[in-house]
């Protein structure tokens, strides 16, 4: 018999065979959500901008509306958890977590970082089978992401900064009085390569103005932006790769980055993975597939 | 903290009472000295001897530098040098100090000479000329050869030159003699300490390891204030008595250890908590640390007390070259057991943060991977929470 009690607890009943693996990943931008099947197949995936209380937010990605799928209990979906009462979740249901945010929502039953989430998310998907590359751009954050198909082998993450983010693009894009989606459409009307210098975000901002005073176009300006984006990436380490693969919502948003990332290289295949934006969240679920086999080897394989 | 943390606070509260004495009195005189400056001279000639960077490091535990450093960047201290300097320099412009809630003393003790050693880097120089020039106090430097790939006779006879026009100069502000005898005792004294020090520290190759670096911070206390001293010495034997016990019950700094780490470069004082937690929750013991192991000082030789003295204190890992690091850091990493290293990257102390030449990518060459962290020893504005915790335990993951 269940209690009004149970209900502050995830449900953790262990005769209860997982039937539905959720992933959270709490960005700093957006809170991104995916669930997944026994089978690894993706059921359901959605977004919705960071806000706070931030586990609030998570509660309602992950009750979803209506007849979504939900990973939380029947009578706690309309209910907010509050003074630290955590819902309960669906029978059948688990839900991991990563992000910056990660630690904060207590009814998850298990956390991962998100380098070994995308790694997670990108390897189930695209299930490569040599030696390969991750660049995932996020909000305040870019990783490079060394990999094999059986485990992540080294990483970087920019430094100290945020240029090179999608921070640092929100922020110039705001200078320019162009709206986000405008971006990429616009650069791709480019005539001129011009280049931004600057590590600061700040800084940047101040070389735009003075090339606008100059007279340059905005376009111009875009394109040099990215490509600005590119070189920070690329200067935080070596990368020595022939498969590059593209996770995160910066990439999903402007994938006029994959062919300017191409083209520092000599020779190298470029893959935007698929549901780009929702990867470290996949991962998160496929994590959780990971830790229920227990075996201590990928089962996404 | 799980490793006599009473005792070392005694210890620590005897030494800085006794400073507030020794300040106080006209008949004592008071030195300060860099951390590893030729602290033994001080002591066989009476001094009562004070460490502006332990200061520093309280500074920073204290999270009291958060607002003292501020101060000394408004008066032309750069946001970019050492943060211990503008944290003190900060600290003595508001007049405020951790000693006071600590151990009672009213100030930082006023000195009657300033001696510092640019061993360890340039910026000491910096701090002690500050405190000369507001203090009109006698200040001393030791300019030693630096980033040496080899500690050569004719480094030692330089520095050793140093020292003897030195100990003239201090003779002159004593009105006494140095004392050969009590010069060996210091020596005799310090070389005892360190040689504790050492097996305390060495004590962490044991598996599980009976302490860690959040223990060593702590407990590292009297081999840097306490050179040349009883005091010292009893402390770690004793010490060394409590872990070899730990050892054999297999007592863990942290329980379920499951990886073992080296940190190399400066601890981050104000989150020393944090990252003990950090760790701790990865079932991760920080065992080996390039940090505190520069108070080992095996060349101490009372039969040679000066020569001795610059040999051991030329031979410190932050005065050597990057062969010398690399070839040291791996050595360690083989004696512990080490499976990973965390790079403490501080942004003020670029004279002690070791991987801004590939150094990192060397040693992962040769099988000993590494993570880079940025942050600070003191100034907080330069470490991250999130960062940190993120790529500590992404890199923990790959291990």
């Amino acid at each position: 018999m269940s209690t009004a009690a149970d209900c502050d607890r995830p449900s953790t009943d262990a005769t209860v065979r997982t039937e539905v693996f959720w992933g959270v990943d709490c960005g700093s931008a957006e809170i991104k959500v995916a669930a997944l099947d026994r089978e690894g197949r993706l059921l359901t995936t959605r977004r919705c901008r960071t806000l706070f209380p931030l586990v609030e937010h998570v509660h309602r990605s992950l009750a979803g509306q209506g007849d979504e799928l939900s990973a939380i209990a029947d009578g706690d979906r309309d209910r907010l958890p509050a003074d630290g009462r955590q819902p309960g979740l669906r029978p059948g249901h688990k839900v991991f977590a990563t992000g910056y945010g990660r630690h904060h929502i207590g009814f998850v039953q298990g956390q991962l970082t998100e380098i070994k989430a995308h790694y997670l998310g990108v390897q189930h998907q695209l299930r490569l089978q040599q030696d390969y590359t991750i660049i995932d751009i996020g909000g305040q954050d870019a990783k490079v992401i060394r990999a094999t198909p059986s485990r992540v082998e080294q990483f970087a993450i920019n430094r100290k900064c945020a240029a090179g983010t999608g921070a640092y693009i929100e922020e110039l894009a705001h200078r320019l009085e162009v709206p986000m989606q405008e971006l990429p459409r616009l650069a791709a009307a480019h005539d001129k390569d011009l280049t931004l210098n600057s590590y600061c975000t700040v800084f940047s901002g101040q070389e735009v103005i003075k090339l606008l005073m100059h007279g340059e176009r905005v376009e111009n300006l875009i394109h040099a932006l990215y490509r600005s984006v590119v070189k920070r990436v690329l200067e935080m380490t070596a990368i020595d790769t022939d498969t590059l693969v593209f996770s995160g919502g910066v990439m999903s948003h402007h994938p006029i980055l994959v062919p300017l990332f191409a083209e520092r290289f000599d020779e190298v295949r470029t893959i935007l993975a698929p549901n780009a934006q929702f990867c470290g969240a996949l991962g998160a679920a496929i994590h959780g597939m990971n830790e229920e086999s227990d075996d201590g080897l990928p089962n996404h394989q | 903290m799980d490793v006599s943390p009473m005792d070392v606070k005694q210890v620590m509260r005897d030494y800085f009472v006794d400073l507030g004495e020794a300040a106080k009195d006209p008949g004592r005189k008071v030195a300060w000295c860099t951390s590893v400056g030729p602290a033994e001279i001080l002591r066989a000639m009476g001094f009562a001897v004070y460490f502006p960077e332990n200061h520093g490091a309280l500074l920073g535990a204290t999270r009291v530098s958060t607002d003292t450093i501020p101060i000394a960047n408004a008066h032309g201290y750069s946001p970019e040098i050492c943060s211990y300097l503008t944290s003190d320099i900060g600290a003595c412009l508001k007049g405020v100090t951790p000693l006071s809630k600590a151990y009672g003393l009213d100030s930082v003790p006023r000195p009657d000479v300033l001696v510092y050693c640019t061993n360890q880097c340039k910026d000491v120089m910096h701090w002690f000329s500050w405190y000369a020039r507001r203090w009109n106090v006698p200040l001393l430097g030791i300019h030693p050869p630096n980033h040496l790939p080899e500690v050569l006779p004719e480094h030692v006879a330089d520095v050793a030159a140093q020292y003897r026009r030195m100990i003239g100069r201090l003779e002159a502000i004593t009105g006494t003699l140095l004392d050969l005898e009590a010069l060996r005792l210091a020596v005799a004294r310090s070389r005892e300490a360190t040689d504790l020090w050492e097996a305390v520290l060495n004590t962490a190759r044991a598996r599980p390891a009976p302490l860690s670096f959040f223990d060593g911070v702590i407990v590292m206390g009297p081999i840097v204030v306490l050179r040349g001293t009883q005091a010292a010495t009893d402390y770690y034997r004793a010490l060394l008595a409590e872990l070899q016990g730990k050892v054999v019950a297999r007592q863990a700094a942290v329980p379920g250890e499951r990886l073992r780490i080296y940190w190399e470069g400066m601890p981050v004082w104000g989150r020393l908590r944090h990252l003990s937690d950090l760790f701790a929750n990865n079932r991760a013991t920080v065992v080996a640390s390039t940090y505190c192991n520069s108070w080992i000082f095996s060349d101490f030789d009372a039969a040679q007390p000066l020569d001795s003295m610059a040999r051991a204190y030329l031979k410190i890992f932050i005065n050597r070259d990057d062969a010398y690091k690399e070839a040291y850091i791996e050595r360690l990493a083989g004696e512990f057991g080490i499976d990973g290293v965390v790079y403490h990257a501080a942004r003020t102390c670029p004279n002690n943060s070791n991987s801004y030449y590939n150094l990192p990518q060397r040693l992962a060459a040769r099988g000993i991977p590494g993570i880079v962290v940025d942050g600070d020893l003191c100034d907080l504005r330069c470490f991250s929470d999130e960062q940190s915790t993120t790529l500590i335990e992404a890199f923990l993951e790959t291990l």
